[in-house]
């Protein structure tokens, strides 16, 4: 447990540091990336010995009897603190190369101090163990992510998205906050005990209010709306934390919270199950209907969490039914997903730096060609996208199996177990049909081809810090598809805790299944490289020449004919039309020598389409009639305050 | 271990064969006399001989795109159960690695035509990327049902040995309509009639035809080789359903088995001889007929669970 002290110490050394730094701008980068980098690993380390332990480690701080702290990790705080001290790591060295804004240093300086807080608070928020210290991390958690978006507050578009950011996280909070409470007057105690005694409606309630709260942080739908504005705002490294690890923090809630309410009911199973098709199926339309990398992203991430919410649901289902088998595939699966989706997300959102870091845009139909130029990101991003589209013999395939697997197990449950796991079956076959159109676009449009822009032209790959992490997370991508087994270990340990009803997890049918893949994966590997070989005998002295792509008989084609993304992706969009609204705006063209002409099409959000008219404007009219008590008089303000004194004194 | 060997090469030899069965069926219909039946060999063996002319506007992935597709045919054709014969490979969940790995190819595929920067190909990927959306939704609708009838969730549960007949027994009724699904989802998966057509390379309205356009030599062969092994496959499973009877007498199962497989192929000549193929916005709603009718015997076959 020390160890991990000393590894969240070097990680807060080095954003207090950097900003004492601010002066030299290469040492404030040197020495926070170092230091942060160095933390990172240390924490690493000492999770993984702590695994190793029977017991969890625990341990509180009490200062002055005012503020009492205590922590606790155990198999499922542990692998939460793998995966965010795993992206961390890979993200800060990253950061190194892409803050490249030396006129600004206290800006970097000061966006290196809110990173380490970030990392730090979200370590300490999944090994709280009292709901006093979860709040305070979370809420650090929100502010220096907050803070984190808002870095190039220059824009207006981006403080727009963070201050969205903001009121999305303080909603959130302020359900969990009503989750916390509830727990507190029921049992009097602020430590997350065992929860069972309490009744079983009032148990239901903290978890749908955890869900709501947990789910705003995490993206579910329809409380996603700041996604998706947030992450084209934040700089790359920041936007792969907060998609690879930050919204997990959300599922690492709802799991929390489920393992301490001890429900012996579908409804919870029910409700994350729906929640899971809703977000997964719609974070895929909408991630199809976008132009710019980051937005897509974010949708995907959406769509992920989506993923994890079904097999986590699914889990959940199989223990109130009583098939422990159901329950562990759904779990596992869910949980190596979160695992998984932090190694690939995180790869992409690096990936998409690069190209905003080297050509100045995300815009897809702007871009194209970049593979040619610059080979490793491509490559990257290439492997990063077979893995999150779920194709062997990459690490996505594992987790979605597994979850599948519980899906085939639920199936034999009566009724509305059944409607729920044949659903859950069949949007995971379209939530994974649709990860290959995005990503098969997203690669198609903005990397292959010819570029479609003079800044698409002239990109290169610079930065070897940069390049470093993409690398290691594509081959970790593969690592994990090819040998499984340590990490599903990991997430076993990890479920282990969730289902009491059953003790410790098997491990036998999992290992059984898991090591037929990935014998099978090995062999198509050989197979491929046999095939590989293959061609290039039969290639052997025979004439190879180079061309134009077949124009199909048109003699002079342009880079602007090529098809975009919008193109890609527009019957697919149309296929599910009433959820995606299509603006558009086209001015018709008249007269017979007509002028320039413009097209412009744009993907609408359900949820982001309803916010204003639905919640937005009638809290704001509401607001408006109460303006009347805001006049200004001190007086009045501090009757206000006794009067509130007063009336609570009645109730309390 | 040997004889499932010696079955997944004859399937891949055989392959070609079969597909040649469906032009001369076409030709038949035509009034035509038709190419030889041993075509595919002799445009493959050509296509191995020749030398090969890239884009300059592709990387890497077009040449690597061939040979990874067909590399996925070939894994997925090492689980068919040939004459319902133990394949290569079984193993619970093999089924789901199956369908993936046919969509690793397709992922490849896409790929390797959006390398060329030509909107002709992209079209291509834009539809090859959308109609095994709605495919893999029935696919798996099938499953659930193969699943409630086996509780077993590999290919060698539905397909292999006494296995399909056992199935008509449980769920005869329910098994007509999967094996109508299953064959919209073969015509769907091989780009056949009537939702793209193989005749034609050079029109907009082609699916797989016009992404492999820039492909030439020995890359084009791995391409068809690689479908023709696809179309085996997805035609095999649909002979074994067809033709579930066993004599007990191997080689007259073996015949019998080749007489099914033959009688799918032709039904895939008579598809395309008979019918135009659909306009681009029609074809979805073909493929939601394999959905709905999955959807429907999964629905049935609750009933007679019961």
């Amino acid at each position: 447990m020390l160890v991990f002290w000393v590894g969240l110490l070097l990680i807060l050394l080095g954003g207090v540091l950097a900003l004492l730094l601010n002066r030299n701008f290469m040492w404030l980068k040197l020495t926070a990336v170092v230091l942060t980098a160095a933390g990172s690993l240390t924490g690493l380390g000492a999770t993984l010995s702590l695994l190793n332990k029977a017991a969890p480690a625990t341990i509180s701080i009490t200062y002055l009897h005012l503020l009492s702290l205590s922590f606790k990790i155990d198999g499922l705080a542990a692998f939460f603190l793998i995966c965010i001290f795993g992206v961390a790591l890979p993200a800060v060295i990253y950061s190194f190369h892409y803050m490249h804004r030396a006129e600004n240093p206290l800006a970097v300086a000061l966006h290196y101090l809110f990173f380490s807080l970030l990392i730090i608070s979200m370590a300490l928020l999944v090994s709280a163990a009292d709901s006093i210290t979860f709040m305070l991390f979370w809420e650090l958690m929100s502010l220096s992510s907050f803070f984190l978006v808002i870095h190039k507050h220059e824009s207006a578009d981006n403080r727009r998205a963070g201050y969205l950011y903001l009121a999305f996280s303080q909603v959130g909070a302020m359900f969990l906050l009503a989750a916390f409470g509830l727990i507190y007057g029921h049992t009097g105690t602020f430590g997350l005990g065992n929860l069972s005694g309490l009744s079983q409606s009032v148990r239901l309630l903290i978890f749908i209010l955890a869900v709501i709260g947990f789910g705003s942080k995490a993206g579910v739908f329809p409380l996603h709306v700041w996604l998706p504005q947030a992450h084209p705002a934040a700089p790359s490294p920041v936007s792969a934390v907060m998609s690879g690890v930050m919204i997990k923090t959300g599922i690492y809630g709802i799991l929390r919270m489920y393992a301490l309410l001890n429900l012996n009911s579908p409804v919870p199973g029910g409700i994350m199950l729906i929640a899971g098709i809703i977000t997964g199926v719609l974070g895929g339309v909408y991630a199809l209907g976008q132009q710019d990398l980051k937005r897509l992203l974010a949708y995907s991430s959406m769509e992920n969490i989506g993923i994890i919410l079904i097999g986590l649901g699914l889990g959940m289902l199989g223990v109130s039914a009583g098939k422990p088998i159901m329950a562990a595939f759904g779990f596992v699966g869910g949980l190596l997903h979160v695992l998984n989706h932090a190694a690939f997300k995180s790869l992409l959102f690096m990936a998409a730096g690069m190209v905003q870091h080297s050509t100045g845009t995300l815009s897809m139909d702007a871009l194209g060609g970049l593979l040619k130029k610059m080979r490793l990101t491509g490559i990257a991003f290439l492997m990063g996208s077979l893995a999150i589209a779920g194709l062997p013999p990459f690490n996505g395939f594992i987790s979605e199996f597994l979850v599948y697997f519980s899906g085939f197990h639920g199936t034999g449950l009566p009724r509305h177990g059944f409607v729920l796991c044949l659903l859950a079956i069949v949007s995971l076959a379209i939530i994974s049909g649709l990860a290959l159109a995005v990503f098969t676009k997203a690669l198609g449009v903005a990397f292959q081809g010819e570029p479609r822009s003079a800044a698409a032209r002239s990109a290169t790959e610079k930065g070897w810090t940069m390049l470093l992490p993409m690398s290691a997370l594509a081959g970790l991508c593969l690592f994990i598809g090819l040998m499984p087994k340590a990490f599903i270990q990991l997430a076993v340990q990890a479920a282990a805790g969730l289902n009491p009803a059953y003790g410790g997890l098997p491990l036998e049918p999992f290992m059984e299944l898991i090591g037929q893949i990935s014998r099978f994966s090995m062999l198509f590997l050989m197979l491929l490289i046999l095939l590989l070989a293959l061609r290039s005998q039969l290639y052997q002295g025979k004439t190879v020449t180079k061309a134009g792509t077949w124009g199909c008989g048109f003699t002079r084609p342009n880079t602007r004919m090529q098809y975009t993304g919008s193109s890609f992706s527009a019957s697919i969009l149309a296929f599910f039309r009433p959820l995606t609204k299509l603006t558009e705006d086209h001015p018709v063209i008249r007269g017979r020598f007509p002028g320039a002409t413009h097209y412009l099409s744009k993907v609408n959000d359900l949820a982001e389409m309803y916010l204003r008219p639905v919640i937005v404007n009638p809290v704001l009219a509401l607001f408006d009639k109460l303006r009347w008590i805001q006049h200004g008089d001190v007086h009045l303000y501090i009757g206000y305050i006794l009067l509130t004194i007063v009336v609570l004194l009645f109730f309390v | 271990m040997l004889p499932s060997m010696l079955f997944f090469l004859s399937a891949i030899l055989l392959a070609p064969f079969f597909a040649a069965l469906i032009l001369k069926v076409k030709a038949f219909f035509a009034g035509k006399k038709g190419p030889p039946l041993l075509i595919q060999y002799y445009t493959l063996i050509k296509l191995f001989q020749k030398g090969s002319v890239y884009s300059t506007s592709t990387t890497f992935i077009f040449k690597l795109g061939p040979v990874l597709s067909f590399c996925c045919a070939l894994s997925a054709l090492m689980f068919l159960p040939v004459a319902g014969r133990p394949a290569l490979f079984a193993f619970r969940g093999d089924v789901i690695l199956v369908l993936y790995l046919l969509a690793l190819g397709r992922f490849f595929t896409i790929a390797a035509a959006m390398d060329t920067a030509s909107p002709f190909q992209g079209m291509g990927a834009a539809r090859e990327a959308y109609f095994p959306i709605i495919c893999e939704a029935a696919m798996f609708l099938i499953l659930i049902l193969l699943y409630v009838l086996t509780s077993n969730l590999q290919i060698k549960a539905f397909f292999q040995g006494g296995q399909p007949l056992l199935l008509w027994h449980k769920a005869g009724s329910p098994l007509m309509f999967v094996v109508i699904a299953l064959f919209i989802i073969l015509l769907t998966e091989n780009a056949r009639v009537p939702v793209d057509d193989p005749a034609t390379h050079l029109e907009l309205t082609m699916i797989h035809e016009v992404m492999v356009l820039d492909h030439s030599g020995p890359d084009l062969a791995f391409i068809e080789l690689g479908s023709f092994c696809k179309l085996f496959f997805y035609a095999g499973l649909v002979a074994r359903l067809v033709w579930p009877f066993e004599t007990g007498v191997p080689a007259l199962d073996l015949l019998l088995f080749f007489l099914a497989l033959l009688a799918v192929y032709v039904a895939v000549g008579v598809m395309e001889s008979v019918m135009a193929r659909y306009r681009m916005d029609k074809v979805p709603k073909f493929v939601l007929t394999s959905f709905a009718l999955a959807f429907f015997a999964v629905i049935v076959t609750l009933e007679l669970a019961k």
